[in-house]
């Protein structure tokens, strides 16, 4: 245990000085791009662009559902991969059970994937898409 | 040739229909009744009758639903202002005239229906309800002329700004911007214009929410890469699902139709070459040929072979853009710089005949401008033996890349109905599998002595649309072989006296020859008085000059249909249910160019 | 910023064995220049364009970004969508009156520094359009730096027209940050070309005929 806190110790200090390298020359950038070059003042520069023209309506939208179906998949599935490097970090460690364990875990996922695929919850065609590609293929 | 007048008599049960009466008069007398007719013989030999307001909508619909073999195609609908014209013998009394020009695939024929409207009462009833293309034509000739068709969905202005005063093609309203005060943008005019432009969605029968969600309202803008020019398109999303789409155009007009009515008829050939400025000299032809209809001049063979083969090559190089730019639309960054280096190797072509790379208005009443220059032939045949093996690599790099195909297969679809009420012409109509194309129909310029086919495709879809170009730039390079093997000699240039430039022999021997020069060559031509219209296959689709001469040395009216003003109608058609994605592939497949639409 | 040049190599005077002067070692191993020289010289040859585009001028400018005529090698490599990241505005086309609204919101997005050429007849006086719906000029209302002549100028002059901004951006003068110094931009003088050349052109006795290619 005193070995492993030793070597922690002497790698941390290229750590810190790289971390404060880092800070310095982002704060040069974003500070520089700041403070130099001039600033043209004119109504349009504030609004947003789109294609030259003004907007209409408002970014605050009620989105449609399957949008938040996506973040949703996406948050199950990446939370299923931290749990997955956790484990793989401590893979020796935790032995034969463990891995049968991640496999079961991985198994209960592919379950919920091969269901959500099936139901034609990834499919984020439109409706009209759906019909004209069904078409076709009839 | 003497504008005579020819009226059927109210009498309907005893009619004695004199025999020189076209046929769909007589059609049309016998079957609905309405025989108050004047006959118009014009130049072109198109049949015109003039018909009443109120018998206007019967007999449109009897021309397009129950005739044998109907004219199903609304070809244009424009109209005159008449308050100056001096030569107008026989015709009705009219302030305005209102025109309707249908075609006929099955009798292959035309006929144009006018409508005489006097006074304070402009306004006729709509016809977008027969024809759905109807629409922006009716919107046209509101905004440039005034004349109001009740029953319009939407009757705003189409091609001048919204904020615009007046009616621009009437004969008092002014034709040079220096004639007005010099133009000049303080902020708060700006203010004024834009929110003149901004989309108002109430206006066009759109919500902004449905039950579950709200509906995002995106300008694909006048400045946008992917709509090729100054195009708007006001999208009624749901996510990335298009609901409704609007496109707006006008941001392009350069008012080519009152240009026309200010420069001599051999001045203003530049002004056609800008119409579609992909095309060049493609679109001086039917210019010329229909002043040289009016005229009376005969092409000499060699001037028609050279400007056979000046519009081929032209419509190479709008197709080779074309192919370049649905490739770039579709994710592709390379063809396009291969195809632009093709396009290169033509305007070196074109440079070295005519002068010029773009805009090289090359042809003249009466045949062309200049002869062609010694040893034209060793660029082109290095060009034909080049090419073809190009197209087979392109076919591969882009025709057959299957990402490109899923993104275009299916999307955008319609069928030869469809496009037919939606006036579309051109290769977006062969791709539905129609086979017609105006050189095969009726062929102008010599074009019936040359072998080539016509491609068409199957499924009218934006994959079709590429392929059938594809093909066309085949057979437009076999058209080019066959001229480049087989040019008559002869001269470049007709012998008549409105020739312009005129030709100069004999000028210094006889003084009748002399003054005429002098006259041609400073004023210019003067065409005798009448009415013609001339129709060409140009590269996008069906474009027609209908001029009306009052005798001067200026045109009474230049009518330019152009063949993408009514493509970009289908667009809310095509897309709407498909994803921002598609769209982009629709506008990419249908091959417009922003000053064919707005001229 | 022409003080180093390429020059080659028998031609340039080698280093001599033994000991340098002072001057030779400074100008071989150093490079001096005022800081505004060097902002001036990255400024003018990294000129983005904006991806804009009106009429007819706007597919010669195309064919001048493609590979026969490849803008990218004048530093004008990429060229943006939003006018947020473009430097530059080519008016390439006829300025219609229901577009210029549009075109000068565009310009007021782009932002400093940035440069607007002027592209074709259209664009520098409404060209041949002396009609009701086009603007006699685009310098009614917006500020031009370089007038490209043409209708449509070939994707040569446009280069040009390019090459004469770069130059006449290295000659120009920007404060350093809006906190501090004196706000204005100087700007070279615009000779025209025209005047420049006349004599040159005067002094022309043969013309290629027509006939031959």
């Amino acid at each position: 245990m005193q070995n492993s806190e030793a070597i922690l110790a002497t790698n941390l200090t290229p750590l810190i000085i790289f971390f404060g390298a880092v800070v310095v020359v982002t704060g040069i950038m974003l500070g520089g791009a700041y403070l130099l070059g001039q600033r043209h003042h004119a109504k349009a520069a504030d609004e947003p662009f789109e294609s030259g023209i003004v907007p209409v309506g408002d970014v605050h939208i009620r989105f449609s559902v399957q949008f938040y179906l996506l973040a949703i998949f996406f948050v199950i599935f990446d939370m299923e991969s931290v749990f997955l490097f956790a484990w793989s970090v401590a893979l020796q460690e935790a032995g034969w059970p463990g891995f049968i364990e991640a496999l079961i875990f991985i198994g209960v996922l592919i379950a919920a994937l091969i269901y959500l695929w099936s139901i034609g919850a990834l499919d984020w065609r439109t409706r009209r898409q759906r019909i004209d590609s069904s078409d076709s293929r009839s | 040739m003497t504008q005579g007048e020819c009226t059927l008599d109210s009498n309907a049960d005893n009619i004695d229909i004199p025999s020189d009466v076209p046929q769909i008069a007589r059609e049309l007398a016998e079957r609905t009744g309405i025989n108050d007719f004047t006959v118009q013989p014009t130049r072109d030999g198109i049949t015109t009758l003039w018909v009443s307001k109120a018998n206007l909508r019967a007999t449109l619909r009897y021309l397009k639903l129950q005739a044998a073999s109907p004219y199903a195609l609304l070809f244009d609908l424009t109209a005159i202002d008449e308050s100056r014209r001096t030569h107008r013998q026989g015709l009705p009394d009219s302030e305005f005239t209102v025109v309707y020009h249908l075609l006929s695939f099955d009798r292959n024929e035309d006929i144009r229906l006018k409508v005489a409207l006097t006074g304070p009462d402009l306004n006729l009833p709509t016809i977008s309800d027969l024809w759905p293309s109807a629409n922006w034509y009716e919107r046209e000739v509101w905004d440039m002329f005034g004349i109001a068709f009740e029953g319009h969905p939407h009757l705003k202005r189409i091609l001048m700004p919204p904020t615009w005063q007046g009616h621009p093609l009437r004969k008092d309203h002014y034709a040079r911007a220096t004639e007005a005060e010099p133009f000049s943008l303080s902020d708060e005019q700006e203010d004024i214009e834009q929110d003149a432009l901004r989309f108002v969605p109430e206006e066009w029968g759109m919500r902004r929410q449905s039950e579950d969600s709200d509906f995002m309202f995106l300008n694909l803008g006048p400045n946008h890469p992917s709509v090729h020019g100054v195009f708007r398109v006001a999208l009624q999303l749901d996510g990335e699902e298009i609901v409704d789409a609007l496109p707006d155009i006008g941001y392009h007009h350069r008012g080519a139709e009152k240009m026309g009515e200010r420069q001599s008829w051999h001045t203003y050939i530049p002004y056609t070459d800008r119409v579609d400025y992909l095309g060049g000299s493609m679109n001086n032809l039917p210019y010329v040929l229909a002043v040289e209809q009016l005229a009376g001049i005969e092409v000499p063979e060699r001037a028609q072979v050279i400007r056979v083969m000046i519009c081929e090559l032209y419509r190479l190089a709008s197709h080779l853009l074309f192919y370049g730019t649905y490739a770039q639309d579709l994710g592709q960054m390379s063809p396009i710089f291969y195809m632009f280096i093709d396009r290169e190797k033509v305007f070196d072509i074109l440079e070295s005949i005519s002068g010029a790379r773009m805009h090289s208005s090359y042809f003249r009443i009466g045949g062309v401008a200049m002869d062609l220059p010694k040893r034209w032939d060793q660029r082109l045949r290095e060009f034909i033996d080049y090419f073809p093996a190009r197209l087979n690599q392109y076919d591969k790099l882009v025709l057959k890349n299957s990402t490109l195909k899923r993104r275009t297969q299916g999307i955008g679809a319609y069928n030869t109905a469809e496009a037919i009420d939606w006036s579309v012409t051109g290769p977006n109509l062969r791709a539905t599998g129609f086979a017609w194309d105006y050189r095969k129909a009726r062929p102008y310029s010599g074009y019936e002595n040359f072998e080539f086919e016509i491609p068409t495709g199957n499924n009218g879809d934006c994959y079709d649309r590429c392929t059938v170009r594809v093909e066309e730039m085949r057979q437009s390079l076999r058209i080019i072989k066959q001229c480049v093997d087989n040019m008559p000699e002869g001269p470049h240039k007709a012998y008549h006296p409105l020739t312009t430039p005129p030709p100069k022999d004999r000028t210094l021997h006889d003084i009748e020859t002399l003054i005429q020069h002098f006259l041609n060559t400073s004023w210019g031509p003067v065409i005798p008085s009448g009415e013609a219209s001339v129709t060409v296959e140009a590269t996008k689709g069906l474009n027609a000059y209908y001029l009306t001469s009052d005798g001067g040395t200026m045109s009474y009216r230049t009518r330019i249909r152009t063949p993408s003003f009514p493509h970009l109608q289908m667009i809310p058609m095509m897309c709407r249910g498909m994803m921002v994605a598609d769209l982009i592939a629709i506008l990419a497949s249908i091959d417009f160019v922003m000053a064919d639409v707005d001229r | 910023m022409k003080h180093w040049t390429l020059t080659e190599a028998d031609k340039d005077p080698a280093p001599q064995s033994g000991p340098q002067t002072y001057e030779e070692a400074l100008r071989r191993n150093f490079l001096f220049a005022k800081l505004e020289d060097m902002v001036a010289w990255g400024q003018s040859n990294s000129v983005w364009p904006f991806n804009f585009g009106l009429s007819c001028c706007y597919v010669e400018m195309a064919t001048a970004f493609t590979s026969r005529h490849d803008i990218a090698r004048f530093g004008s490599e990429v060229i943006r969508g939003s006018p947020r990241q473009a430097d530059l505005i080519v008016i390439s086309g006829t300025v219609f009156r229901k577009m210029a609204p549009v075109v000068k919101r565009l310009y007021d997005q782009l932002l400093e520094p940035r440069w607007v050429i002027s592209m074709g007849s259209c664009a520098n006086s409404g060209g041949m359009y002396d009609i009701y719906s086009v603007v006699q000029g685009v310098d009614k209302f917006l500020p031009v730096d370089v007038y490209v002549p043409g209708c449509p100028p070939r994707p040569e002059a446009l280069q040009q027209g390019l090459l004469l901004l770069q130059d006449a951006i290295g000659k120009e003068r920007r404060p350093l940050s809006w906190t501090v110094g004196d706000q204005t931009v100087i700007k070279p003088p615009k000779p025209s070309y025209r005047d420049l050349l006349t004599e040159e052109r005067m002094r022309t006795g043969q013309l290629r005929s027509p006939d031959e290619i």
